[in-house]
């Protein structure tokens, strides 16, 4: 991809999953990355697998004051910010009726609050600069129903619709765009999925099978690109095609 | 190269968006069968890319016509070894009409151009693209096939079709190795934007900067389009199908 070379690149959530196939993409195409996560274990092992990161650093994005200093941290790390990608996120099955106000809190402070904080934080410093792009990690969850995990649906709708905000006020310094996956095949789904529970929701996949973290990692290299520079405000829809619809209800 | 080896039909190729996207994906190593009406500049834009080192042939038709179709693939399947990887339905023309002032010959130009002659196309192109279990499709749809726009009621229709029909085609081939997504441009300095101009009778000038105002602050250029539809032709958009990518300097955002 044109025009990521040299760029400084922070991924929240970047010690796994996504995020750190986010990271490796960004390295091979020769940008400079640093990770915003709260998993010691994981980003030293990302580190001892990655030489390349300039850096890992521990902070909870749900933590407005542990995101300033991130910030900080980074700014002595690479001296700004060009692309932040807002990848850190959690879920939790239950039914809408179990919810309990404190799980919905932790949701929503991690998945919605966090991608709030870390924009604000990387917008600062791209306006201050020649400015840059923020992609925000939507989900095909923000867009359609899907039972039980009623708070994440709402927080990821809250991504989307917040990102095109963002991008009206933001440009044209800055283009903000949400990244919208559905199913992702990554460590946290293989310790949760039996063999038949995989099959039956690659079933309802045109495309009949999960994302590789690699190809959610492909589009947000692209959108970050100077391959892009034409797009900001809407979602873009990485799915295999399950939210087309039709399969879905057979 | 991101295409390499790669067979691309590209229609409506022979001006703005579309010969912009023949041109890079051939520099990108797709061998390319450009399709248009005009066949001056087909020949002109194949030139272009056998002159730079590429493989292009030029077919003089009109998707709007089923044998048109038919021969834009089988030109393609003899001339470059029977394959075909990527169908780019980029074909489409606009006259400013509301539904009142709108003719019939306008609304069936414009819904058969961009809508039937997608179809139509796919038809005939997806037969060998399942055989060889791996094939994209992208069409070229409008942030006016999502949103409404004015004066455009018959593109309106066949842009916001387009953008099922992707999804429609995604749902049936998908396990078949196809992917279909759209492109939704906003305004892009093609020469269907002085057309409109000319229909509307505003000054050019002025139009343009009516253009301009969305929050990129300028229209789109076909380059950068003809770089989106690169992304969704290569294998680095290969979990994306059904979907429509905005590009549109945040247009329809606001």
């Amino acid at each position: 991809m044109k025009g990521l070379s040299g760029k400084r690149v922070v991924v929240t959530g970047g010690a796994s999953g996504i995020g750190a196939a986010t990271v490796e993409r960004f390295l091979e195409e020769g940008a400079r990355v640093a990770v915003i996560d709260q998993d010691d274990a994981g980003g030293r092992a990302l580190r001892g697998r990655l030489p390349k990161l300039a850096g890992v650093i521990r902070a909870d994005v749900a933590d407005a004051a542990a995101v300033d200093g991130a910030f900080r941290e980074l700014d002595r790390l690479l001296g700004g910010v060009d692309v932040a990608i807002n990848n850190a996120g959690i879920s939790l099955r239950h039914d809408f009726m179990d919810i309990r106000p404190a799980e919905w809190r932790k949701v929503m402070s991690v998945d919605l609050d966090g991608v709030f904080y870390v924009a604000q934080q990387a917008a600062r410093r791209m306006l201050a600069s020649a400015g840059g792009v923020i992609l925000n990690m939507g989900s095909t969850s923000g867009m359609n129903g899907y039972p039980r995990y009623a708070d994440y649906n709402a927080a990821k709708a809250g991504v989307i619709e917040l990102t095109r905000t963002m991008a009206l006020e933001l440009a044209p310094t800055i283009r903000v765009i949400a990244v919208c996956p559905g199913y992702v095949w990554t460590a946290m789904q293989e310790a949760e999925y039996t063999p038949e529970m995989k099959a039956a929701v690659d079933a309802k996949i045109p495309l009949r099978r999960h994302a590789t973290p690699g190809e959610i990692a492909a589009l947000f290299a692209f959108l970050a690109s100077d391959e892009a520079p034409y797009i900001t405000g809407h979602p873009v829809i990485i799915d295999g095609g399950e939210i087309a619809g039709g399969l879905a209800s057979r | 190269m991101k295409l390499k080896d790669r067979i691309a039909i590209i229609t409506g190729a022979t001006s703005g968006i579309g010969e912009a996207s023949a041109i890079l994906f051939a520099e990108e190593g797709a061998r390319v069968t450009v399709t248009g009406r005009d066949d001056a500049r087909g020949r002109k834009v194949v030139a272009a890319i056998t002159a730079a080192g590429g493989a292009a042939i030029f077919v003089r038709a009109d998707v709007r016509h089923t044998a048109d179709c038919e021969r834009i693939v089988a030109e393609t399947l003899r001339a470059f070894g029977g394959r075909l990887d990527i169908l780019f339905n980029n074909a489409g023309v606009f006259y400013p009409h509301n539904a009142i002032d709108c003719t019939e010959e306008e609304w069936d130009a414009q819904v058969d151009s961009s809508l039937k002659g997608a179809w139509l196309m796919s038809k005939y192109s997806l037969p060998t693209m399942i055989a060889q279990r791996r094939g994209v499709i992208i069409n070229q749809a409008s942030g006016w096939g999502i949103q409404g726009g004015d004066e455009a009621v018959a593109y309106c229709a066949a842009k916001g079709g387009l953008v099922v029909m992707t999804k429609a085609l995604a749902i049936d081939h998908g396990k078949q190795g196809i992917r279909a997504n759209c492109l939704c441009p906003g305004d892009v300095d093609t020469p269907m934007l002085a057309f409109d101009a000319e229909a509307r009778r505003l000054d050019y000038a002025d139009y343009m900067k009516g253009a301009a105002n969305r929050p990129l602050g300028r229209v789109g250029t076909p380059s950068e389009l003809a770089r989106a539809a690169l992304f969704l032709a290569s294998d680095d958009s290969s979990f994306m199908t059904g979907a429509a990518l905005v590009v549109d300097g945040g247009g329809i955002a606001d």
